[in-house]
């Protein structure tokens, strides 16, 4: 083995350790779907995901906000090569292009309202206007929701998520002011649906 | 590593801190630090709109770390908005200007020069104009964000010195219909009551206002009224755009864009019709006028005249979803409510006929007897948080002299000349170029040389590629004084960095008539400097230039004073102890000393120091109230309607006939165009936008589509979408939702990138009487151009 090529292994083998590591191989072959990490619309549950989709990377490429990116080996292991959405990078603007594109119906064709790439939970203790004697009026994710005053309300200006219309799309996320040192903001979308074994949305 | 007992508490209390504050909690381990134990608070008053929130400034070692509001204000009880709560990331911000930059010819790049350079520069370019081309060869464009004394000192120097009127300034674009509608409707700028009506208020009539995102905190006044009395507060909003403000209205008036002053009329027809009049109060204190001559003219006149306006007829004209129902019960509710407040902006005051519309809604509460009142005003929002105070008072416009006076007016004029110990006649009796007419002389080459203070017209005026093209002359010479780079310091020959706030003391004035002092906390960053000091400096110059001891003299009881406390002051002293004294809106109460023991501030008239430290007149025109009307009073009566515009001391209802927008859709350009402000964004977003949070939320404008349009059109959220009217295009991202009403676009006006510039797009007609100029209506068509693309978000940054 050359230096150069011994070098280059490094991190993988690194990557590996940290696996075995945490909890032996589960790492590599787990799901990198969490916290404001999700899968494009109509994805198929996360059981499933993996070993439909092909790797083919039209998602990628028809995404034109470059929301999707493919999973790499270091994070998502075995799911490396599977589109990803980090919400707090880019959102997803549900142009619903990728789920026209995906040959192999991983993504499955899904109406925009639809959409379930996970749900919208704000956390009362961080958002500026939920704290206990706030003087703050922020309503950033009020503003930039696409489905204003459907999936996000104002109980007395402060943001509420209505459960049944919150797309997860992220673009709350994106916008809140609000980073915590964790790196999640006050309002944070959780990939609920994609560890169900059957999704809760109508199934076209 | 363990943390000790002091250290885990110590975090604990910075923590607890942090959180109040609103920062962004954890961030890094040394802001949170920073957050916490400040050296100490400054208390002043917000920088961006109207709403005149008092903040306090949290320093630390020097820096400029958190923002807070001040419980104990009038204004804003504690309460903030993000933009106020972020603001004081600017100070020390790595992008502003820190030295004085040149160049001979706008096609150069700037080179760093210092201020004795600048200044000779600046004195050397207007005193050659001045020789060569006449004194209004000069002008100056200052800003309802200037603070008073600034504002004050620069027509001083305009005036008096270089004796020209072309002084003006960006709240001829945002305000100048609502003065004109004061004056014609109440005889005196500015309005009667204050917020503290919102909380005794029984109806609000929201009319051309998004209220919700252009001024927060006010809004959450109102909100907290209406939630608090659900059956017994109606909210009426009356725009034809749904908005944020539209959601905790009892009645959404949908109408089509320009058909309000029908509206208007209609509910006057309603209220007359049913009898819901307030007999009493129009007898004692109102007359009917009619005409460019005022003509007067009797209520069965008024009656006749609204004849053409009756419910049937109106909801024909204004479309959308306006029935004749709906307008008799929005004129009950307000006629009947026993306190109702009327709150506009733009929606009214950017328009042909703003004054007119300004006019009717003064009408309705003027026969309603819904003034004077608690709980019952007409109360204009102002969008900047001294168009009030600087402009409006100090004489920032090119037809006033400080404290309402008029330039016209012989006697006036000859009292502010020899307040200032100049010569009479050294101010001229003609009234300067207004601003349309100012950047028209521009294009036309009349004006050789101009001072931009604190705004970006490259940006802000309408049809503004017209208007570019006189700025990027090479025969004109142009300084701008500001802050961030902008538009307009992309067209300018020599840019001058000045001290923002909290970086310099003075003065703001706020909607309510309230005055507010912000006092120097942090130094600004390299070598910016305070205006008042800049324009003091460049005066004595000037006179050296010009060989005209005059121009020095309107400096000279400034001279050798320190820049950040005693220089604001002594101008502050000089305007309010010489100039608004006797006048309506004295101020010679409100001295600094008041002003920093207030926890808010002060509202005119304040004759003495002793009233102002009550916190000045609440309420104008009313017996005991205000010192003025007790002071003028002239018969039993308990109000005194003392205003220097009706000598016949009443209230005039103006009989206007309906008059659409200057440019209606046609079939080559269907759609109406309106623009607007976002709450994250202020104006030009020179500001905000530097501010990442903010900028995150809301990255770029867009266009929003009524879905039925969008359908029609095959355009989908997010595709990009072409809007092109006879005079520019932008091409913006859709977003496609139940907004606008169908017929009609909107289009934020924040963005500064060149293809999302919507002041490219709309209509630079102006309304003849106040001057102000229609950018809330024009005709435009709008086209797909591709699907969605990612775009990127973009400020003017500084070249070299």
């Amino acid at each position: 083995m050359k230096r150069r090529e011994f070098l280059k292994s490094l991190p993988f083998a690194a990557a590996a350790l940290a696996a075995l590591e945490t909890g032996s191989l589960a790492g590599l072959v787990s799901s990198p779907v969490h916290t404001n990490l999700l899968r494009p619309p109509g994805a198929v549950p996360e059981g499933m995901f993996a070993s439909r989709c092909i790797r083919c990377g039209r998602c990628v490429e028809v995404c034109p906000y470059r929301s999707i990116v493919p999973g790499d080996v270091l994070s998502a292991g075995f799911n490396a090569g599977t589109p990803l959405i980090k919400v707090t990078d880019v959102p997803c603007y549900l142009c619903m292009k990728c789920v026209e594109v995906c040959p192999t119906g991983t993504l499955r064709h899904i109406a925009q309202a639809d959409t379930r790439m996970g749900l919208a939970v704000i956390d009362r203790y961080a958002c500026m206007t939920w704290k206990e004697n706030s003087m703050m009026l922020c309503r950033t994710c009020y503003n930039v929701c696409p489905f204003k005053e459907k999936a996000i309300k104002l109980d007395q200006l402060r943001p509420v998520i209505v459960n049944e219309y919150c797309t997860g799309c992220g673009i709350c996320v994106h916008g809140c002011p609000v980073t915590l040192a964790n790196g999640k903001k006050a309002v944070n979308v959780e990939p609920v649906y994609a560890f169900r074994v059957k999704p809760v949305e109508s199934e076209r | 590593m363990g943390l000790s007992r002091r250290e885990f508490i110590k975090r604990t209390a910075a923590l607890t801190a942090a959180s109040y504050v609103g920062m962004n909690l954890p961030l890094k381990e040394e802001n949170r630090a920073q957050a916490s134990d400040v050296d100490g608070w400054h208390r002043g008053v917000c920088r961006l709109c109207g709403t005149g929130c008092r903040v306090e400034l949290g320093v630390k070692g020097g820096k400029a770390v958190a923002l807070r509001g001040v419980t104990g204000s009038r204004t804003n009880m504690g309460y903030l908005c993000m933009k106020g709560m972020l603001f004081y990331r600017l100070m020390g911000h790595p992008e502003r200007l820190t030295k004085p930059l040149y160049r001979a010819s706008k096609k150069d790049s700037f080179k760093e020069i210092s201020w004795d350079e600048a200044l000779d520069i600046a004195s050397r370019e207007f005193a050659r104009a001045v020789r060569k081309y006449g004194n209004d060869s000069v002008a100056y464009y200052g800003s309802g964000q200037a603070l008073t004394e600034e504002t004050y000192l620069f027509q001083k120097v305009m005036r008096a010195g270089l004796q020209t009127n072309n002084v003006e300034g960006n709240p001829r674009l945002c305000m100048a219909s609502a003065v004109g509608g004061y004056i014609t409707s109440f005889g005196a700028d500015e309005p009667i009551g204050s917020y503290a009506n919102i909380e005794k208020a029984k109806c609000f009539f929201i009319i051309g206002s998004n209220t919700a995102e252009a001024h927060p905190v006010l809004f959450r006044r109102i909100m907290r009224r209406k939630l608090d009395h659900k059956d017994e507060v109606k909210v009426i909003n009356a725009d034809p755009r749904v908005s944020p403000t539209s959601r905790i209205a009892d009645m959404h008036l949908q109408f089509m864009p320009g058909t309000d002053l029908a509206l208007l009329h209609s509910m006057a027809w309603v209220i007359i019709d049913e009898g819901l009049t307030d007999r009493e109060f129009t007898e004692k204190y109102a007359v009917f006028r009619v005409g460019k001559d005022k003509k007067q003219v009797d209520f069965d006149t008024y009656k006749k005249f609204l004849d053409d306006y009756t419910p049937e007829k109106a909801s024909r004209i204004c479309g959308g979803n306006i029935t004749p129902d709906k307008i008799r019960t929005v004129a009950r509710w307000f006629a009947k409510s026993g306190g109702t407040v009327s709150l506009w902006t733009m929606g009214i005051n950017q328009r042909k006929r703003g004054v007119w519309a300004n006019n009717l809604i003064h009408n309705l509460h003027i026969i309603t007897g819904q003034l004077c009142k608690p709980g019952a005003d007409s109360l204009s929002l102002t969008g900047q948080p001294n168009a009030c105070g600087g402009v409006r008072e100090g004489g920032g416009l090119c037809h006033i002299l400080p404290a309402h006076r008029l330039v016209k007016k012989d006697k006036l004029r000859h009292q502010v000349e020899d307040l200032w110990g100049v010569p009479r006649g050294r101010i001229p009796p003609k009234p300067g170029y207004h601003t349309m007419a100012m950047f028209t002389a521009v294009n036309q080459g009349k004006i050789k040389a101009m001072w931009v203070n604190c705004t970006s017209p490259a940006q802000s005026l309408p049809n503004c590629d017209l208007y570019n093209k006189g700025l990027a002359r090479e025969d004109f010479f142009l300084v701008v004084t500001d802050i961030f780079p902008t538009r307009t310091t992309e067209y300018a020959n020599l840019i001058l960095p000045t001290a923002f706030h909290f970086e310099k003391t003075g003065v703001y004035g706020c909607t309510e008539r309230r005055s507010q002092l912000t006092r120097k906390a942090v130094n600004a960053p390299g070598d910016a400097k305070p205006e008042v000091w800049i324009v003091r400096e460049w005066a004595k110059r000037l006179s050296r230039d010009l060989n005209d001891p005059v121009i020095a003299t309107t400096v000279k009881p400034f001279d050798g004073l320190e820049e950040d406390y005693e220089l604001p002051e002594a101008i502050w002293n000089e305007y309010t102890q010489k100039l608004t004294r006797g006048r309506d809106n004295d101020l010679s109460g409100a001295t600094y000393r008041v002003l920093s023991r207030m926890d808010d501030g002060v509202q005119w008239p304040a004759p003495t120091e002793e009233f102002a430290l009550q916190g000045g007149t609440v309420i104008k025109f009313v017996k005991g109230y205000d010192p003025l009307a007790t002071k003028h009073s002239k018969d039993e009566n308990p109000y005194q309607f003392y205003g220097p515009a009706h000598p016949d001391r009443k209230l005039w209802v103006w009989l206007r006939p309906h008059k659409g927008p200057e440019e209606m859709p046609d079939s080559e350009y269907p759609f109406y165009l309106s623009t607007g402000r976002v709450i994250d964004h202020w104006h030009t977003s020179s500001m905000t936008g530097r501010i990442i949070e903010l900028m995150r939320s809301n990255p770029y404008a867009y266009v929003e589509i009524n879905p039925a349009d969008a359908q029609r059109l095959g355009i989908k959220p997010g595709d990009m979408v072409e809007v092109e009217s006879r005079r520019g295009s932008n091409l913006l991202p859709a977003k496609v939702y139940e907004g606008p009403v169908k017929g009609m676009v909107f289009v934020y006006w924040y963005d500064q990138a060149e293809s999302r510039m919507i002041n490219k797009v709309t209509k630079d007609a102006y309304d003849p009487g106040s001057k102000e100029p229609e950018f809330k209506i024009c005709a435009c068509r709008i086209r797909r151009v591709s699907g969605p693309r990612p775009l990127k978000p973009f400020l003017v940054q500084m070249k070299g």
